[in-house]
């Protein structure tokens, strides 16, 4: 904290973040205190007091005991909450009087500076504990560090999740199978990255797509002049020969010879010819293998069948008016590959690269060339220098290796199994500095990296930025803002949109959603893939073209391929990969209306529109609804669609008040989607009724269907760019976003709107915010803990 | 895409490649451990099925040995003798209590512990121990796994789970300590793994290095988390001390498994019995076949003496299409009295049982010491609900199976008074076990009449 004091940087930090300082006057607190009684507290008397006070107490909120501006302050939990309510006019409730809006505007900012005020004279940037790392960063973490790209973490227990996250570090917890699992993995993974395992022959089948038309190429990679076929991306683990076997379905065109091509990497390894009348039952027939030398790693292997231009194939592969073709082309069943036979090494593969950056002529530079490169891969590893004692234990660990297996390799991996169960690499660690200045720090420049790259990455810092962090050099002007651009453009940003988007927009959902197949049967694995990409693809766009994050909400563009084209009623769109499109004005655009949303708040037979209303409610306008109470009756489903409409079934339902408080909030969102079934399909009617997508807001802004509810959400954005800003913190930080965090949060929308509502504009108030540089020390938790207040 | 994968047998490599490359069948069952009559051990399994049953086609009319077997335990009635049903017991603290909704999170979190679970979605979750892990840690270090979790349906899910109960509570039923539950393996292949080693199978002087090899690694990792302990705030210490006594049960898993190895103890349980999997099957009831093969195995070798399995997640919205229910389970579970709907429940509550009935003959087909590995089991199947309808945490429905070492009088229906708690039933099973624990969540006694025939 050179030169600084806390209260500075902290001042500081607000300070980038457009806030001006507070400035403490006695006759500015008097002046302040008189708009409070002559301003707010009349406002709560009249429009508020009535259902909250001491006596009545509705929603557990009284506000009569608010006798001074004071309590804002004082009392700040149960104030942010008056304050979103108010400031949403999702209160007073639809027919009780309300306050001009001028009058509004002046109590919500009276009460957002107060707040903001006290939050300025009181800085706290909250606690981060101990941090596991999740499966995810572990994934990503081996991948960047060992060039190890099979997901071993997949295998560990899933991480529980907090707030809406799964990198949550109160909530990730380290059972005894887990530790086990570390222990097996790291050696796995140290023995994998060496190329050292026991290559036992395996034979992996691999099923081809039933979807897949084999009358089409079946990717952007299969040549031009082919049609159906497989292709895998299979891990070769050593230089070997491997054997390849294909097994085909259906029958080759008794008139014309069909040929099939075997391609490693895109090179023809062989051209086999297939030929076999259907009568015959002989199985061999159905197979053909080659054997090949294959090299260690990651290789594309595609098999496709030669597509012959002089015969006309349309005749015999029509579809008929059925969806059945009328003769199923000869086509790939399965592919498998077995081995290693032969292995003649371990390879050059990237992970021998990766962990081998030198090489011991001889005896003596054993020992040497050990320690550097286990010192360089603890290094990135545990994120910081390693310090002597460190080094001279990985040695030892080096030497067992090296002595139980006879071999200089077997010594390097016993030292990064070492590594990879060290608590150092398994824990986000923060150290409270031996000497501090005040209860509340700067955290150290390596830990600043660690929190830039697990929040942008998932992954341990790479070697610039962990340079910059060792050199000191993070915190110098625009080096900081500069990193964060850079990582946003880096391919590793993918994780934001896995993680975060994947979370934000339960996404993650989608794959183990079941639509039921007889209600809808288009829907399969190609579509669902699709769905997904394309929510994928576009919050990647957002990301890498730095755009508005208004575009979630609404945006002339998406990506499609043939299938989702289709799907949505977008003409032009032809072959399987998704490109950009742009969309004509009307049924689509932002995630509201993505087919991959509107699944994953369905039910398997049916929409539902409390589901919907609840997810926009929850992750779009940051006002989630309380859970329900027990014992609520059912919707009578086999009547939808046949005696009543959804809507008025619903509609029916909330007929009882104890019902009616929430689902009028969001029922009316639920029922603008209305025009999408439970696959997000486009639909006008429900059985044999019309489809009625009119709504209304909590705060009484009515619309007509989904489009005007979209460019309702845009133009006026502050409670989603709140929200967004919210769930970006809190899986930036790991940690909830607490009532002390809210100004911040606040202050953070304030310049984010100042700044188009670029997505960097948000991630760097974030990362340049006391909540994610600073940390409190533990002595002073206990006084700022939820619930010290009465009435909170 | 699907992938499956086998492993070639030495016999078909030198055999060379080419069409012959067939692969073998895998042998059967081997014959497991060689032990004389009457040692072996007492094992204990927990099967959860989710979101209730259908109760009127669960409890038997009649008490004593004379019941009619009811719709829903049709699929087991061959194990009729082998079975006892318990009505009347109950989990008081699964119920609101003040709490609010919730009642699946409830369920879950206290059917094997007793406890009322604390409503949070953070960090500061908090059960009671599990009567799975009561004997567990009595009877752990026998066995390379104390206890071994399983289920077919996990986490992952986002969002919170139940009515702002973190999904901690629905993912696990088994609870280590107050603040650890212990989640289920879900991925057969990474089950198999476990027990078996990756693919490795290595010789026992090269297992007994690598033993040596960990315990160091594991020795070091204490040191080094011990020094960082102290450097750190109290939060911290919290994370980091979970972490070592984590580090310090691998240990000792480790060091049993070294003892084993060199008193050439469990030659026989480090022989797989059946096929690696290669992952999750797409159906469910080969999914849940595979996991009861893998937990019968893992008895069968003597790897572990404690279960428990999860057939889904409380509050589980898996649909059954197979035998015509495309429906979300948990959905319909709220059936209103509506008798399409039960009647899908009940189909489905027979499925489950039907699938715990191919998991007791496949015990019953295990030859163990003087008789079956079923004979020598003690099973409990049941739900943390009983109408799933009204979230009812009494009367739950409660199946005990197998020989249990001739402990208790099998082949009848027996009855308790309402709201007798189900842990009652917990320390009885533990006596069994040889585990003396005299009070366990909100135990009020032991059990009576498991174990004579009158009444």
């Amino acid at each position: 904290m050179k030169g600084f004091t806390v209260g500075a940087l902290f001042a500081l930090g607000l300070f980038a973040l457009g806030l001006m300082l507070p400035v403490r006057s006695a006759a500015a607190d008097v002046g302040r205190e008189c708009v409070y009684q002559s301003q707010v507290r009349p406002f709560l008397k009249q429009y508020c007091a009535g259902c909250h006070n001491a006596r009545v107490k509705t929603a557990g909120v009284a506000v009569d005991g608010f006798l001074t501006g004071e309590t804002i302050g004082a009392q700040n939990g149960a104030w942010e909450k008056i304050l979103r309510k108010i400031r949403t006019g999702e209160m007073p409730p639809p027919g009780l009087p309300r306050a001009p809006q001028s009058t509004v505007n002046d109590v919500v900012q009276f009460v957002g500076e107060e707040l903001d005020r006290a939050a300025a004279a009181r800085p706290d940037p909250g606690r981060i504990t101990a941090h596991r790392l999740n499966r995810a960063e572990y994934n990503n973490a081996v991948r960047d560090l060992l060039a190890v790209d099979w997901r071993p973490a997949d295998d560990f227990p899933a991480d529980d999740s907090g707030y809406g996250f799964d990198n949550i570090a109160d909530v990730l917890s380290l059972p005894p199978v887990l530790m086990e699992k570390y222990l097996a993995v790291a050696g796995k993974v140290s023995r994998q990255a060496l190329g050292r395992v026991r290559l036992d022959a395996v034979l992996d089948r691999y099923t081809a797509p039933r979807n897949r038309p084999q009358n089409q190429r079946i990717s952007e990679a299969a040549p031009v002049g082919s049609r159906g076929g497989i292709e895998v991306e299979h891990r070769f683990p050593a230089d070997a020969t491997y054997l390849l076997r294909v097994r085909v379905r259906f029958a080759p065109d008794p008139k014309v010879p069909e040929f099939l091509d075997f391609r490693l990497d895109g090179k023809l390894l062989k051209r086999v010819e297939v030929k076999f009348t259907p009568s015959d039952e002989d199985e061999e027939l159905r197979r053909f293998e080659i054997k090949v030398p294959v090299t260690a790693g990651r290789h594309q292997l595609l098999l496709s069948f030669l597509r012959d231009d002089s015969k006309n194939e349309s005749p015999t592969l029509e579809i008929a008016a059925g969806g059945k073709l009328r003769r199923n082309p000869l086509g790939v069943d399965w592919l498998e590959i077995g081995g290693p036979f032969d292995v003649t090494g371990p390879g050059n593969t990237a992970s021998r690269r990766a962990v081998l950056t030198c090489k011991p002529a001889g005896a003596k530079d054993e020992e040497p060339c050990a320690l550097s490169i286990l010192t360089r891969l603890a290094r990135r590893a545990w994120r910081r220098p390693v310090t002597a004692s460190e080094s001279a234990r990985l040695l030892r660990f080096y030497r067992m290796g090296k002595t139980d297996s006879g071999e200089f390799e077997g010594g390097i991996e016993l030292g990064l199994k070492s590594i990879l169960v060290s608590p150092h690499f398994l824990f986000r660690v923060e150290r409270e500095p031996a000497v501090r200045a005040a209860d509340v720090y700067r955290i150290s420049d390596l830990e600043l990296a660690s929190r830039l790259s697990f929040f942008l990455w998932s992954s341990i810092p790479d070697e610039t930025l962990l340079g910059l962090a060792e050199r000191k050099a993070l915190q110098r002007p625009g080096v900081l803002e500069r990193e964060v651009r850079r990582m946003l453009a880096d391919p590793r940003a993918a994780a934001l949109t896995a993680n975060f988007a994947g979370q934000w927009l339960h996404l993650r959902n989608l794959a183990s959603m079941k639509p039921d197949p007889v209600l809808f049967p288009e829907f399969d694995s190609a579509l669902r893939e699709a769905m997904q990409r394309e929510t994928e693809m576009f919050f990647d766009a957002v990301v890498h073209e730095d755009r508005s994050v208004l575009d979630f909400l609404d945006a002339p563009f998406t990506y499609l391929n043939q299938r989702l084209a289709a799907y949505y009623g977008v003409a032009g769109v032809e072959g399987q990969r998704l490109r950009r499109v742009e969309l004509p004005a009307g049924t689509r655009g932002g995630v509201l209306t993505m087919a991959s949303v509107l699944t994953v708040t369905s039910y398997p037979t049916r929409t539902s529109p409390v589901i919907r209303g609840k997810w926009v409610l929850e992750n779009l306008l940051g006002a989630p609804p309380p859970p329900p109470p027990p014992d609520v009756p059912a919707l009578k489903e086999a009547a939808i669609g046949k005696t009543m409409s959804m809507r008025q079934q619903i509609e029916q339902h909330r007929a009882d008040p104890s019902c009616a408080a929430c689902h009028a909030k969001m029922d009316p969102i639920g029922f603008a989607l209305e025009n999408y079934d439970a696959v997000g399909r486009w639909r006008t009617k429900e059985g044999g009724f019309e489809i009625d997508a009119s709504g209304r807001m909590p705060s009484g802004e009515s619309f007509q269907n989904a489009s005007e509810l979209k460019r309702y959400l845009r133009a006026n954005p502050d409670e989603f760019v709140l929200c967004l800003t919210e769930k970006l913190l809190t899986y930036a930080l790991g940690r909830g976003v607490e009532r002390n965090d809210k100004p911040l949060v606040r202050a953070m929308a304030r310049d984010a709107a100042r700044d188009n509502y670029k997505f960097s504009s948000i991630v760097l108030g974030i990362v340049r915010g006391a909540p994610f540089q600073m940390r409190r020390a533990t002595e002073i938790s206990v006084q700022t803990k939820e619930g010290r207040h009465v009435g909170d | 895409m699907l992938v499956t994968r086998k492993s070639l047998s030495r016999r078909s490599m030198l055999r060379g490649m080419g069409a012959a490359l067939a692969l073998p069948a895998l042998d059967a069952m081997i014959p497991s451990l060689a032990r004389g009559a009457g040692q072996s051990p007492l094992r204990l399994a927990f099967v959860y099925v989710p979101n209730g049953i259908i109760m009127k086609h669960w409890t038997p009319v009649a008490e004593g040995r004379d019941y009619v077997m009811p719709a829903a335990m049709e699929p087991v009635a061959a194990h009729r003798e082998q079975l006892m049903v318990l009505s009347g017991l109950s989990q008081k603290n699964g119920r609101a209590l003040g709490d609010g909704p919730g009642d699946h999170a409830r369920a879950a979190a206290s059917f094997l512990t007793g406890f009322h679970p604390k409503k949070t979605e953070g960090a500061d979750i908090h059960n009671g121990v599990s009567v799975d892990q009561v004997a567990a840690n009595a009877l752990g270090a026998a066995t390379r796994f104390p206890s071994l979790e399983y289920g077919l349906e996990g986490g992952g899910l986002v969002g919170n789970c139940d009515s702002g109960y973190s999904c901690a509570y629905t993912n696990s039923i088994a609870w280590s300590g107050p603040q650890t539950p212990l989640p289920p393996e879900l991925n057969p292949r990474a089950a198999f793994e476990r027990l078996f080693g990756d693919g490795e199978l290595h010789d026992r002087a090269t297992r007994l290095k690598l033993a040596r090899q960990d315990r160091s690694l594991l020795d070091s990792v204490l040191e080094d988390a011990g020094q960082l302990k102290r450097s750190l705030g109290a939060t911290d210490q919290l994370k980091l001390d979970e972490y070592l006594s984590s580090v310090r049960a691998i240990e000792r898993r480790v060091q049993t498994a070294e003892k084993q190895d060199i008193e050439k103890k469990n030659d026989a349980s480090r022989d797989p019995t059946l096929p690696k999997p290669a992952g999750v099957p797409t159906t469910y009831e080969e999914y849940a076949r595979l996991m009861f093969d893998l937990m019968a195995v893992a008895f069968q070798t003597d790897s572990t003496r404690v279960a428990t399995f999860l057939m889904g997640r409380e509050g589980s919205n898996r649909t059954y299409r197979s035998i015509g229910v495309p429906e979300a389970h948990h959905g319909i579970s709220h059936h209103m009295g509506s008798v399409e709907k039960i009647d899908k429940l009940a189909k489905i509550n027979r499925l489950h049982v039907e699938l715990f009935g191919s998991f007791l003959a496949k015990m019953k087909s295990i030859p163990d010491g003087d008789g079956t590995l079923l004979d020598h089991t003690l099973l409990l199947y049941g739900s943390g609900l009983s109408d799933g309808n009204a979230h009812s945490h009494v009367d739950l429905p409660v199946l005990l199976a197998g020989g249990a070492n001739g402990a208790f009088k099998m082949g009848r229906h027996v009855r308790y008074a309402p709201e007798t708690p189900l842990n009652n039933l917990f320390l009885s099973l533990l006596e069994t076990a040889g585990v003396r624990e005299e009070a366990l969540g909100d135990s009020t006694g032991k059990l009576p009449r498991l174990g004579e025939l009158a009444g």
